[in-house]
């Protein structure tokens, strides 16, 4: 820990769903960026309240999948066809019909990683420790209690503004989370 | 509508009767047409060689139709062995296309029985007396006389089957009687069995024999779902027509069209099933007395045709019939009735032609089949309307009928087959036929 530590950003606390709603659709509007909310569980309407886009992990799992049939196929027409001939029942060396059901699964397969080592890269994980978790109150964002966080880093982050914003938005706990 | 209904003002009025008199014409034309390019076809088969293709083409024309024929007799047989209620305003349909099996599909046979030693070279003098090992394990089956005794046994069960069937199903639009229900299901229970073994013969000893060396166990069970595909997707249609001129309005309700949907996206996944797995065990077993069937398949344009049949007659069909509303949408089940029977065509030249155009699809070719099968269409459909036309469009007096109309549910519950009509938005009151007065 550094001896002088930096702001990480603010941290609104709000009591209900309704509010941090409503909180959520009041920093969207104003724009920021560098934000999130948490919340101990799924909000429906939170996506939208806060103009969250549709996940892009999709894109993952589709290249992961593509690249999983390819590999089927090219693996099983260079085994069969290229690197080790053999004449099995008089089938031709290779059959793209028959590769298919192997390939298949390679694209399961691949696509699954592509699902979830694309999670990781856009959530930015794995990572060992993160701001948020040494303030003492955000254990309750498990619990019954809901937060907005607006980071220093976003460009239209101003101490003062920003906090008058959170206030206007209904929450009674604002503090400062240091780095 | 003498029930007061508060919904039923909402219903706009049905629209009249489709005016189809431009239509009469066509099972002639299709006689006229098809009966032509047969001629054709056949002199110039004669010429070339020796009448080979034309008996393949109007094997394939020949096999097609069969299919409808037997499906329609499955759907007969599996609605008294089922006791089923909603069937009832379709049986009436199913019964005539089914005894279209003997004489009419019975006579056009004869070319095959005449064309078989062309056909199958398994019955040339050669190799009936010097039988390989492959033929001589399919003795006495795949002999002369026993291929003809099978055409003649499969044809003369048919016949009494179907003819058991009508006739009982006649004798009850005129007497009521149960009587003819209990015979019905009695000739049903003796006939699913001789049914399901005169369609594995039928599809052995006519389509599978072209490449007599092989042999499958699925291979009939592959005809017969293929069958009941293309027979569910024909019966929809016509049912469909007949609901649109209010002839089976008034025993017709929504939920037959989505009965019907249903059980054709069953038997789109059936087919698959039964294809993949015939596929997926003769080709990983490695016996090339077994997989040479598929490996001719895969040479030439045939590769693809197969690739037509994963996608056309599976996937696509799959995918369009897998929303609830769509069985019951007729601008959809249409285009997929009329998909289904370029399907199935495409399924016999993919089982047939390959024996004989080992190179790949026979474009050249491929008027002959079609050109029979317009004339065997047509001459089909004649009859059929006319034997739909000589009786009550359904059994009229059929003690399930009341079910069938949606009239009556004595226990509708989700377990006792009244599952929909419970769960109708009109909030328990009895479901209206959709007819006209």
């Amino acid at each position: 820990m550094s001896a002088n530590p930096k702001p990480y950003g603010l941290l609104a606390e709000f009591d209900n769903t309704a509010d941090v709603l409503h909180a959520a659709e009041k920093v969207r509007t104003a724009g920021f960026r560098n934000w999130d909310v948490y919340m101990p569980f799924p909000i429906h309407g939170m996506d939208k309240a806060m103009g969250l886009k549709n996940s892009k992990v999709g894109w993952f799992s589709f290249v992961g999948g593509a690249i999983g049939y390819t590999t089927g196929m090219l693996m099983i027409w260079w085994m069969n066809a290229v690197d080790y001939k053999l004449m099995i029942g008089g089938k031709p060396m290779f059959s793209p019909n028959a590769a298919f059901p192997p390939s298949y699964e390679l694209t399961i397969l691949f696509g699954s990683f592509g699902a979830i080592l694309g999670m990781l890269f856009l959530n930015r994980l794995p990572r060992l420790n993160h701001p948020l978790l040494k303030h003492k109150r955000f254990g309750l964002a498990s619990h019954d209690k809901f937060y907005v966080v607006i980071e220093t880093a976003d460009p239209k982050y101003s101490e003062s503004e920003t906090r008058k914003l959170l206030e206007a938005a209904g929450s009674k706990r604002i503090e400062m989370v240091e780095d | 509508m003498s029930q007061q209904d508060d919904f039923s003002n909402d219903d706009p009025l049905p629209p009249p009767p489709l005016d189809l008199s431009k239509w009469r014409t066509l099972p002639g034309k299709l006689i006229g047409i098809g009966g032509l390019i047969t001629v054709v076809g056949f002199l110039f088969s004669w010429q070339h060689d020796g009448m080979v293709n034309f008996g393949f083409s109007w094997l394939v024309a020949f096999m097609f139709f069969l299919s409808l024929g037997l499906g329609a007799l499955f759907l007969v047989l599996a609605h008294h062995l089922f006791d089923a209620g909603w069937s009832v305003a379709t049986r009436r349909l199913c019964e005539h296309m089914a005894s279209l099996l003997f004489p009419w599909l019975a006579m056009l046979f004869i070319p095959i029985a005449l064309l078989a030693p062309r056909i199958y070279s398994w019955m040339g003098p050669a190799l009936q007396k010097n039988p390989d090992h492959a033929l001589h394990a399919k003795f006495p089956l795949f002999t002369t006389s026993g291929f003809y005794i099978v055409a003649v046994a499969c044809f003369a069960v048919w016949w009494l089957l179907t003819n058991r069937l009508k006739f009982w199903s006649l004798k009850q639009d005129e007497t009521g009687s149960a009587e003819c229900t209990q015979k019905m299901r009695l000739h049903s229970y003796w006939g699913i069995w001789l049914f399901a073994f005169t369609l594995t013969f039928g599809a052995i000893m006519w389509m599978k024999a072209v490449q007599y060396q092989w042999f499958s166990t699925m291979y009939g069970v592959q005809y017969f779902a293929g069958s009941v595909w293309l027979t569910l997707a024909t019966i929809y249609v016509i049912t469909m027509f007949l609901d649109r001129q209010r002839v089976l309005s008034d025993v017709l309700h929504e939920h037959q069209f989505y009965f019907l949907g249903s059980l054709l996206f069953a038997f789109t996944v059936f087919y698959a099933y039964v294809s993949f797995s015939q596929y997926f065990i003769i080709w990983n077993a490695n016996m090339p007395e077994e997989t040479f069937w598929y490996v001719v398949r895969e040479k030439g344009t045939w590769f693809y045709v197969g690739l037509v049949i994963v996608f056309g007659h599976f996937f696509m069909p799959f995918l369009a019939l897998l929303r609830i509303d769509v069985k019951s949408n007729f601008a959809l089940m249409i285009p997929i009735a009329a998909w289904a029977w370029l399907m199935h065509f495409v399924d016999m030249t993919f089982n047939i032609l390959p024996a004989q155009f080992k190179d790949g699809f026979p474009f050249a070719w491929v008027w002959l089949p079609l050109g029979i099968m317009a004339f065997m269409g047509g001459l089909l459909a004649q009859v059929f309307i006319k034997k739909f036309a000589s009786a009550s469009p359904y059994p009229k007096k059929d003690p399930r009928l009341i079910e069938a109309m949606g009239l009556y549910h004595p226990v509708a519950t989700q377990i006792s087959g009244g599952e929909l009509d419970q769960a109708d938005t009109r909030h328990g009151a009895p479901v209206q036929p959709k007819g006209g007065h």
